[in-house]
């Protein structure tokens, strides 16, 4: 999966040093909680979709709420979503319909 | 300023956030993220950065408005605010819901104020804001609690129901904070923290930056709003402009006398963050009644 390098694979931040492996994949996250969330909304993608790995999820938005877009070859799912903030659950995922 | 703990000096607090950010402690991360940068930064220009949040603005008021503007009417409004430009029934019965828990502490925070304080204007703004909060003046005047619970009931749900509902596990999370600064802190902090939140309603923010109103004022002449509504609604537009900029006044002359501005900034730091949660709470609990 494309994830950034040098900055929480969910918020973006440069803050901290996790390390969590997600679909066997070592990332960087600022914190437990973010790696918690971004491997929520990862299983929560593929239990929805049926895919079976993830290319990309491109992330827009902060903790109140995100607009997300999971990419699988040309295939593209969208989605809205919001973790709990000291936790990491999910607790809002809403599909996007596609126009 | 993050976690309650104080520092000489913000070189200091900047050694003492960057451990704990080192640590990927969840805290002190999201709150640089949050108040801060998301861009990792030494000790020297964070110790630069922290010293500009916190007296850039020219006076303790100006500052607490501009934090509260970037949190909740920056260039991504809270989703309560959003969500209250034109209110549906559930967001409303949402609110009402919740935010009568709100009220109650209200009252226990600014009793709590009265019974530290040994000034008389703070005595005096705090009972009258009580009064106008909770106990109301007769028939003519009645607080902005019973205000709250008319709302519910014009929108068909009881007070009864209101009253013997708990608080989601947010708004608890929330009620636990400033009931525990009500207990332990200082009254300017309590004072700082409590009356801060009062700039949700102050129109007067638009003209310092803020992106919109708590609500679109054209709902106070929208013939399909029921009357209790607007009056709800009407309460703290017209209110909280006086009662904000007043206790601002209060905290920014006591907080300098008592040389407590870093605390305070703590306090209403903090505050903000339980307010969010708050906020959300409502959103939450009005989804209850989305197809009721």
């Amino acid at each position: 999966m494309k994830v950034r390098e040098a900055a929480c694979a969910l918020c973006n931040s440069e803050w901290g040093d996790h390390w969590e492996e997600v679909d066997g994949q070592r990332m960087f996250f600022c914190c437990w909680v973010c790696a918690r969330a971004f491997d929520h909304m990862v299983q929560e993608v593929k239990r929805r979709t049926g895919w079976e790995a993830l290319d990309e999820v491109k992330i827009e938005g902060d903790y109140r709420g995100r607009e997300c877009a999971a990419i699988r070859g040309a295939e593209a799912y969208r989605f809205r979503l919001r973790f709990d903030p000291e936790t990491g659950e999910l607790l809002v995922f809403e599909p996007i319909a596609s126009v | 300023m993050v976690c309650g703990r104080s520092s000489d000096t913000y070189s200091a607090l900047a050694e003492h956030i960057l451990k704990w950010a080192a640590s990927s402690d969840p805290g002190h991360v999201m709150w640089l993220n949050r108040n801060i940068t998301k861009q990792k930064v030494g000790e020297e220009e964070l110790s630069g950065l922290l010293e500009a949040f916190a007296t850039d603005a020219t006076t303790l008021a100006s500052w607490m408005k501009q934090t509260f503007i970037e949190r909740f009417y920056g260039p991504r409004p809270h989703p309560f605010v959003r969500a209250l430009q034109r209110p549906t029934r559930a967001t409303l019965l949402g609110y009402v819901v919740e935010h009568q828990h709100f009220l109650r502490q209200w009252v226990r925070s600014a009793a709590s104020v009265i019974a530290k304080t040994d000034r008389r204007d703070v005595t005096s703004y705090e009972i009258d804001n009580i009064v106008t909060e909770f106990g109301g003046q007769g028939s003519d005047a009645p607080a902005h609690y019973e205000l709250l619970l008319r709302m519910g009931e014009a929108l068909g749900l009881p007070r009864e129901d209101v009253l013997s509902t708990s608080p989601l596990p947010r708004t608890k999370q929330a009620l636990n904070f400033w009931a525990k600064l009500a207990e332990r802190g200082h009254w300017v902090e309590i004072m700082a923290a409590m009356h801060g939140l009062e700039l949700i309603a102050n129109r007067d923010l638009v003209e310092e930056g803020a992106s919109m109103r708590y609500f679109d004022p054209a709902i106070l002449k929208d013939e399909a709003v029921p009357e209790a509504v607007k009056d709800f609604l009407r309460e703290g537009y017209e209110a909280d402009v006086a009662h904000s900029e007043e206790a601002l006044a209060l905290v920014e002359k006591y907080a300098k006398e008592f040389g407590l501005q870093d605390r305070v900034r703590a306090a209403y730091l903090q505050s903000l963050d339980a307010f969010d949660l708050h906020l959300n709470a409502r959103l939450e609990r009005g989804r209850d009644y989305e197809s009721a």
